[in-house]
């Protein structure tokens, strides 16, 4: 029997009958379940985490089909670890488990996540732990950061350090179609994921969580970990779990995290993600505390690799971790895997088809060949967040002076007025790729913000740079209205237009004001559309009111002509009336600019991190 | 209820001609194609030249009197840009049109009736390149019974491969006595005085497009009944009066921007259309004898931006103000760079 | 019920401004031959008004019955059915309509629904006429391709159907439609004759007006007789009785405009570049035209600048707002155009002051 890790965890389980049911096992550590729904505990993360469950454990089968449990007999597992069987010959003392829950780690200095992180949510736990009260408003801490980047490993690991007791939601893979279709046929109900959620969650809140009458200590802590929010499709739904969750937020007595998945990172046109950064921000309005984990630095990366290195007893050279370590992105699952697949074919790479170089001319072509094999094998996909591109781009950091003398010939001379420092950053292009960006949202976002990071007198670097934004808004709109096929032409210049917009801000901004913390806002312009449409309806309705109704006048004259005068009639005769949509406001500016939470993903960052951009 | 359309039938279709010879001024176009009615032989044809020459004209003379009235619908297909003539379309109407067998060439009656059918395309610039792509197979495969005429403003926008199929005929710009002509016959039959100048000023108008001369003369006729003067002419035909085109150039000449800008949203106030004014105020300048060539080259470059401005769209009185801009600048020798230009 | 509308001649008897032209249409249409006609002009000059006059001359007063449609066709385009929906205006003998509210699509408009209502004759019973009237709006505005749609429609159905179009500016109707049609053009009125019409509102309205005040009003109006009327009620709803020396209210997006002129000029820099843009933002939420914009800002400019700076200003004012009707945002355009106009003056300021 191997032996199962040794966190605190808990299953609740589905319904009442389970309870007469009720089989002390060995295996795992039960408490008395009160009322509450089930949820998945996660032994694998790797693992699509199973509807279905094996048949021994047929009781939950039936209510809960999400139920994943912990500590399957050999042949269970063996059916379900087999596509990751490792070959005999590597000698490994437990080929069947993959490391990164074999080398989990156990205490708090084992964390590869950084040192203070980790110390603000320890000590975030430790003052919600200590006072039993539960008084204090916010009990929610919302972490959010990329894929495996060590969050819920880290809420374990307190957990287990303050001795409380975990009480964990996973989510559920939502039910596909064809799974549903099965189901329905063995007479399994389907439910809605959210619906589970929302219940478990209400339930939590409304009940707490009785404790076990069986445990030692007189009052057990416990802490309720929400581990990645389940899928919402369309708006409905998704007010439905924010106002939940705000619930939760409110009125939770537990210690409560809540962890949160970046995938991509805002493209704003992206619905999703927008509504995952409302979500979140709502969160924190509401009175949560929010610490995001950063992508884990290369050098911990290389100290836990080399310390499982150690352990599993492989001979992996430093270059190597190194270069596994890179190619992860910060992502410490990620090198894990990595390197356990390294560790088990390492000459894998070596033989491998892609194109690699003829390794036999020497030990510098080893490396090459290695190198090129492990980024591609191991390499993910750098993807940098539109506003880590959008911040780049404003803040312009350039060399301070030029590097290289240049060579006659070689180099393009302009003059003198023209020329600029070499760029500190990737070709812009490239930055921008990496950035998914799209040329549309890229420009508007740049033209909003652009104004703040040029100096104050430099008032021809601003025309040079909304001239450049003219350029651009003519090669997005050169195929207004044309057909599909004409598709490939199109994005030629849609990127021509990024392209444009991009380097007239660098070449632009000559003169940047003094480097200071902007946030970066989201373009204005938008809503400003938005309202624009709405009042164009209105007029557009109105538009028949002219000629006694027996003809029909321009919008343009009904805007710029009638309602004018209609306004002034009816703010006569009615007194004062806020006719919003109508009236001019002086707004000084710096009210007006719409904040959103996105402008707290800066201000995680200190002046110092942007300096490594 | 019959003689109530036929008097509000406007007089460009009620003096079209309907036969060939009738056709005015074009005479090698007329010339083959009598031939081609004759011998019943005919090329693929392209029509091409400025508007109001002719050219549908002669196109459809030329169908009529091949086939009279009886066959015309079934031998004869018609399509102008306001039927839809993508490249579906070619591959499917036309093409079935071009399959359909033809019986044998024999006289019915006067009409010689080839044993070929017509396929009209009008306003064939405006087809797009694909559908003129598609076309061209279709040519080839049914050319035996089928005849392609293509009617267009400018030769350039027919592609290549289809052009070279065809035999080009250019429709000249109608000279002055022919449209005299013309016009005093359709005077005559209406019953209308021209006064001395007014024939002259009618053909100067319309710059040597009939269809727009007896636009005008209709119109004329219509508004200040049947006695027209060259004023009435100049009024319908929307002409700017010359005496406003002098008072631009001389505000140009003298130098003071407020004194242009003035004249300027007259003219705008008034409502002649820019693209008019520019096309006079060209004329104008062309002809002036007291300004260099080079003033002159930089004033007529200012006109063209401009015109390809309004033609795209943009406002006309801040294009009319520029070019009075760069023609003050011009005339008076200012500094032609902006000083303040980075 | 506003006096425009109120004191608006339904007939061509009524017409005070144009009075020869509305004599001359009714001349045109009394010997039932009524071409394709073609009005164009500056806006607030009276087009419109002469139309509906035109139709009632030529139908009665039916044509002053009409019932607003909201239509939806359905359009087989190839190989996709295109759904439009369009607002029409329709009596029994006319049908008024605007293709360029679809946008790209008018092309459409034009094939088949023109073609659909061309086809419909009406029956004619003694002494009516024996075809149906299309109003056209704002054609200045049709794509390249529905103009080129049009001008074989019209030489098609021309039995049938008459088309009245109505426009701004008729160079940008293609040749082809001018050539095919009876060009009138409406001047916009001159001061004298905009007085006379402010004073007949007053007499019937039973005002006092002092001297001069009908003429201040008509010169504040750039010629344009709806602007005047408007501005002349907005005169009484302010103060009543009027005195001679009253200012007349200018309307409010063209105050806002002469603020942002003020602005531009009393400072420039990126920051004073930002807060006009908070202000043009507020103009565009307005629904106020871009171009208009542009226009009026070029003209409060153009009052307070040095000669040598004009010719420049004018210059980038053409090329930026031609830019604008190329391209789909307005406000790049718009805040380039004030960027390059603060840089030239900052420039002139330097080199004149030092």
């Amino acid at each position: 029997m191997r032996k199962i890790r040794d966190t605190n965890l808990m299953i609740l389980s589905s319904d009442d009958e389970d309870d007469c049911d009720y089989k002390p096992n060995s295996h795992r550590s039960y408490t008395k379940k009160p009322k509450s729904r089930s949820f998945i505990t996660r032994t694998n993360p790797r693992q699509p985490k199973k509807p279905r469950v094996s048949g021994s454990r047929s009781r939950f089968s039936r209510d809960s089909p999400n139920l994943f449990e912990v500590g399957f007999p050999e042949e269970d597992f063996e059916e379900l670890f087999s596509w990751s069987k490792v070959s005999a010959d590597s000698g490994r003392s437990n080929v069947k488990e993959l490391w990164v829950d074999k080398h989990k780690p156990h205490s708090l200095e084992e964390l590869a996540v950084h040192k203070k992180k980790v110390e603000e949510v320890k000590s975030w736990f430790e003052e919600r732990l200590k006072t039993t009260k539960g008084n204090l408003i916010n009990n929610v801490v919302v972490i959010n950061g990329k894929a495996g980047v060590g969050k819920s490993t880290t809420i374990q690991v307190i957990a287990s350090h303050f001795g409380a007791r975990l009480c964990e939601w996973n989510t559920p893979t939502p039910t596909i179609w064809q799974e549903h279709v099965h189901n329905t046929n063995t007479g399994i109900q389907y439910t809605s994921k959210l619906d589970e959620f929302v219940n478990f969650i209400e339930k939590i809140r409304k009940y707490g969580l009785i404790p076990s009458s069986s445990s030692e200590d007189a009052k057990p802590s416990i802490i309720l970990l929400i581990d990645d929010l389940p899928m919402t499709n369309g708006r409905v739904a998704f007010e439905r779990l924010q106002s939940c969750l705000l619930h939760l937020v409110r009125s939770t007595q537990l210690p409560t995290a809540i962890l949160v998945s970046d995938y991509d990172e805002a493209d704003s046109a992206d619905h999703t993600a927008r509504r995952l950064e409302q979500l979140q921000l709502s969160l924190e309005n509401a009175g949560a505390c929010k610490v995001s984990f950063n992508p884990i630095t290369n050098n911990s990366i290389k100290k836990t690799l080399s310390r499982i290195c150690r352990q599993e007893q492989c001979s992996v050279t430093d270059e190597q971790l190194d270069l596994i370590a890179k190619g992860s992105g910060g992502d410490i699952r990620h090198a894990i895997t990595s390197l356990q697949l390294f560790c088990v074919k390492p000459d894998l790479v070596l033989n491998g088809s892609y194109s690699t170089p003829s390794y036999s001319y020497g030990k510098e072509d080893d490396i090459d060949a290695l190198v090129s094999g492990i980024s591609l094998l191991f390499g993910r996909d750098e993807t940098l967040s539109l506003f880590h591109a959008l911040g780049k781009f404003l803040h312009n950091k350039r060399e301070t002076e030029v590097a290289n003398a240049i060579t006659p010939g070689d180099a393009f001379l302009v003059q003198e007025n023209f020329s600029r420092l070499p760029l500190k950053m990737d070709a812009p292009e490239k930055v921008l790729c990496q950035a998914h960006g799209q040329a549309r949202p890229v420009t508007d976002f740049l033209h909003e913000n652009v104004l703040d990071f040029i100096s104050d007198e430099a008032m021809d670097d601003a025309w040079h740079v909304s001239s450049y934004f003219s350029d651009s808004d003519l090669l997005l709109s050169s195929f207004r209205g044309m057909l599909a096929r004409y598709n490939e032409a199109e994005n030629v210049l849609q990127s021509a237009a990024a392209s444009v917009a991009v380097r007239g801000v660098l070449f632009g901004n000559s003169h940047p004001s003094p480097p200071r913390w902007h946030a970066i806002r989201k373009p204005k312009l938008w809503q400003v559309e938005k309202s624009m449409l709405h009042n164009q309806k209105e007029i557009v309705r109105q538009r028949f009111i002219a000629y006694n109704g027996s003809s029909s006048c321009n919008v343009s004259d009904v805007a710029t002509g009638y309602m004018p005068l209609l306004k002034w009639l009816e703010h006569r005769a009615s007194g004062f009336e806020d006719n919003q949509a109508l009236v001019y406001c002086n707004k000084t500016d710096g009210e007006s600019c719409d904040r959103m939470g996105l402008d707290d993903k800066e201000s995680d960052i200190s002046d110092d991190e942007i300096e490594e951009w | 209820m019959a003689p109530l359309l036929q008097s509000s039938q406007p007089w460009v279709e009620k003096y079209r001609p309907k036969q060939i010879k009738d056709v005015a001024h074009q005479d090698e176009v007329v010339r083959v194609l009598t031939n081609t009615l004759e011998t019943a032989n005919c090329p693929h044809m392209l029509f091409y030249g400025p508007p109001g020459t002719g050219k549908t004209t002669t196109a459809l003379a030329i169908a009529h009197q091949l086939y009279g009235p009886e066959l015309y619908k079934s031998r004869v297909l018609e399509l102008n840009a306001s039927d839809d003539r993508g490249i579906n379309v070619v591959r499917t109407k036309i093409k079935d049109f071009a399959a359909v067998a033809v019986g044998s060439g024999q006289r019915q009656g006067v009409y010689p009736c080839p044993p070929y059918k017509i396929i009209i395309l009008d306003e064939a610039d405006s087809m797009t390149e694909d559908a003129q792509n598609a076309l061209r197979r279709t040519m080839e495969t049914y050319s035996k019974v089928t005849r392609f005429f293509f009617i267009c403003n400018y030769i350039s926008r027919i592609i290549e491969p289809l052009a070279s199929r065809c035999a080009k005929f250019r429709f000249k710009p109608l000279p002055e006595e022919i449209m005299s002509n013309r016009i005093l016959h359709i005077c005559n039959e209406e019953g209308l005085t021209l006064e001395t100048e007014a024939l002259s000023t009618l053909s100067s108008v319309s710059q040597g497009d009939l269809r727009r001369a007896i636009t005008y003369l209709q119109g004329a006729a219509r508004l200040f009944g049947s006695s027209i003067s060259s004023k009435d002419l100049i009024s319908v035909s929307g002409a700017i009066p010359r005496e406003v085109t002098e008072a631009i150039y001389a505000a140009c000449k003298n130098g003071d921007f407020d004194l242009a800008n003035k004249e300027v949203n007259d003219v705008i106030a008034e409502g002649y259309p820019v693209s008019q004014m520019l096309a006079q105020l060209f004329e104008v300048v062309v002809e002036v004898d007291d300004i260099s060539d080079e003033q002159k080259a930089r004033i007529c470059k200012s006109l063209a931006t401009a015109d390809k401005c309004l033609v795209d769209g943009a406002d006309e009185y801040l294009q009319l103000l520029d070019v009075v801009s760069n023609t003050m600048r011009s005339l008076c020798n200012m500094p032609q760079e902006f000083s303040y230009d980075i | 019920m506003l006096w425009v509308d109120k004191y608006r001649p339904k007939t061509l008897d009524q017409v005070i401004v144009h009075q020869e032209t509305a004599e001359n249409l009714k001349k045109l249409v009394t010997e039932q031959d009524c071409p394709h006609l073609l009005f164009y002009g500056p806006s607030g000059s009276g087009k419109k008004t002469l139309i509906m006059a035109l139709l009632r001359q030529i139908f009665g007063t039916s044509a002053e019955k009409v019932k607003v449609e909201n239509r939806t066709w359905k359009i087989d385009a190839g190989s996709r059915t295109i759904d439009l929906e369009l607002t029409t205006l329709s009596s029994t003998n006319h049908v008024e309509l605007s293709p360029s509210d679809a946008g790209f699509q008018d092309r459409y408009i034009v094939q088949e629904i023109i073609k659909e209502m061309a086809k419909n004759r009406p029956i004619d019973t003694k002494g009516k006429k024996g075809y149906k009237v299309l109003v056209l709006n704002e054609v200045d505005k049709l794509s390249r391709e529905a103009q080129h749609s049009l001008r074989r429609t019209m030489e098609k159905y021309s039995a049938s159907c008459r088309l009245i179009l109505c426009c701004n500016s008729s160079s940008k109707v293609t040749e082809a439609i001018r050539s095919r049609c009876l060009n009138v053009r409406i001047n916009a009125p001159k001061e004298e004759q905009i007085v006379k019409v402010l004073e007949f509102i007053g007499k019937k309205e039973g005002l006092q007006l002092p001297p001069g005040f009908a003429a201040r009003v008509a010169d504040k109006s750039n010629r344009s007789l709806r602007r005047a009327i408007l501005s002349f009620e907005t005169c009484r709803v302010q103060q009543y009785p009027f005195s001679s020396n009253q200012a007349i209210p200018p309307m409010d997006w063209e105050e806002y405009v002469s603020e942002i002129c003020s602005d531009i000029m009393r400072e420039q820099s990126p920051k004073r570049l930002f807060q006009v843009r908070g202000k043009l933002y507020e103009l565009l939420i307005n629904c106020i035209p871009p171009e208009i914009i542009l226009k009026k800002l070029l003209s409060e400019l153009l009052k307070k600048l040095d000669e040598e700076l004009k010719h420049e200003v004018c210059h980038w004012a053409a090329y930026y707002e031609h830019r604008m009707r190329m391209g789909q945002k307005a406000i790049f355009h718009l805040e380039a155009f004030v960027a390059k106009f603060m840089s030239i003056y900052k420039a002139f300021l330097i080199a004149t002051f030092g």
